[in-house]
């Protein structure tokens, strides 16, 4: 069978060629080539349009896939900021909680953080819990350190004296800095006699610590009260911190340098 | 133009603007209630500002903590300013922080990367 393309020629020449004019078939032909055009003409016409429309969706669909791969860039950068701003809050958050529990020189407990923890102690030996200790410890002759050595050289006695008070505590022991000298002791699950071994352990420790910042030969010494709960008095956290207080003193007054059990 | 001159709260940040010198400035927190009603009369100037002169446009920021609406409001305004910058606009913006608070430089850091116009994070001094 001819090719398209010649069939094409073949037929124009026939119907060009003069002597098939006037043919019967000429018209016939002539009349079916003419429509075959036409029908292809408009075929292709219909092919081209279709052609574009296509294009113009597959465009439409790529912008939309564009500006949605912008879109989750931009949502991921978004979210991205947004849980580093959140993690900043946190640690400012963590950093504000210990500033409010730390004293700021030793990095012990401060004094609000030891009174909640107090509180929590003697309620949980209330409901039938053993009893616990609570020790004040006082520096002795600490004034004498500041007057001589001057306020720098206070502090680091004082960082020297809560790192040594740390370093003999147990794991579940707590200390923190009770005011400018003076250091408070809780001692959970504790009787008087196992913090009286304790205490006497720190204040041997304390006796051959060699002390930086301070002239040779200085020996620092502390006195301590020594309270257990349970007991009548000790009813409220107040009354057994006055207890160790008062024990404290007595044993600053008995010469320093010792430790005085609450009557 | 109106400009606006809106006192920081605990919970907004300090926005005011000046037309004539064409500074924005925006400082302090920001987790308004409703970032968006909160935001629109400043996304209303920068498109004003942007919109009516080609005069060079400021932003000058000291903000600290940001929601995600807040976020993601910076990132309009921010858009429209590279847009305006693109299209040959002068456009600065300068991030202030407290040296202490490096984070604040780090966040404004991931904010610069989808601008080209001059993005400066700068420590308060003194």
């Amino acid at each position: 069978m001819a090719k398209p393309a010649d069939l094409d020629d073949t037929i124009r020449a026939l119907l060009a060629d003069p002597q098939w004019q006037g043919h019967p078939l000429h018209q016939a032909l002539d009349g079916l080539y003419s429509l075959y055009c036409d029908h292809t003409e408009q075929l292709e016409r219909m092919t081209r349009i279709s052609d574009r429309y296509q294009k113009a969706e597959h465009d439409r669909g790529m912008s939309y896939a564009g500006r949605h791969e912008q879109q989750m860039k931009r949502l991921a950068r978004l979210l991205r900021i947004s849980d580093r701003y959140q993690q900043s809050l946190q640690q400012l958050n963590e950093e504000l909680r210990q500033q409010s529990e730390q004293d700021e020189l030793t990095g012990l407990y401060n004094r609000r953080y030891m009174q909640a923890r107090l509180r929590d102690e003697l309620a949980r030996q209330q409901r039938g819990g053993r009893p616990f200790c609570v020790v004040l410890g006082d520096v002795d002759h600490f004034k004498r350190i500041n007057d001589a050595a001057g306020h720098e050289a206070g502090d680091l006695v004082l960082q020297q004296v809560a790192d040594l008070l740390l370093s003999r505590l147990r794991q579940t022991d707590y200390c923190a800095r009770w005011g400018g000298e003076e250091f408070l002791l809780l001692l959970p699950m504790t009787e008087a006699v196992e913090a009286d071994m304790l205490v006497r352990d720190v204040m041997q420790k304390m006796a051959g610590m060699h002390i930086t910042g301070m002239p040779d030969g200085t020996v620092l010494s502390m006195s301590f009260g020594i309270a257990q709960s349970g007991l009548p008095a000790a009813v409220s956290v107040e009354a057994l911190i006055a207890q160790a207080d008062a024990a404290m003193y007595a044993a600053k007054h008995a010469g320093r340098n010792q430790l005085s059990h609450a009557d | 133009m109106l400009d606006l001159n809106i006192p920081a709260t605990t919970s907004t940040p300090c926005i005011r603007t000046d037309t004539a010198r064409g500074v924005l400035h925006m400082s302090g927190d920001s987790y308004p209630e409703n970032a968006f009603e909160f935001f629109q009369p400043v996304l209303d100037w920068v498109q004003a500002y942007l919109g009516d002169s080609s005069l060079p446009l400021q932003l000058d920021i000291g903000l600290l903590y940001l929601n995600t609406s807040s976020i993601r409001i910076m990132m309009d305004i921010f858009d429209s300013a590279e847009e305006a910058f693109v299209a040959g606009r002068d456009i600065r913006l300068v991030w202030h922080y407290q040296p202490e608070n490096e984070r604040v430089a780090e966040l404004a850091e991931e904010f610069s990367e989808d601008c080209s116009f001059p993005f400066e994070i700068m420590a308060y001094t003194g």
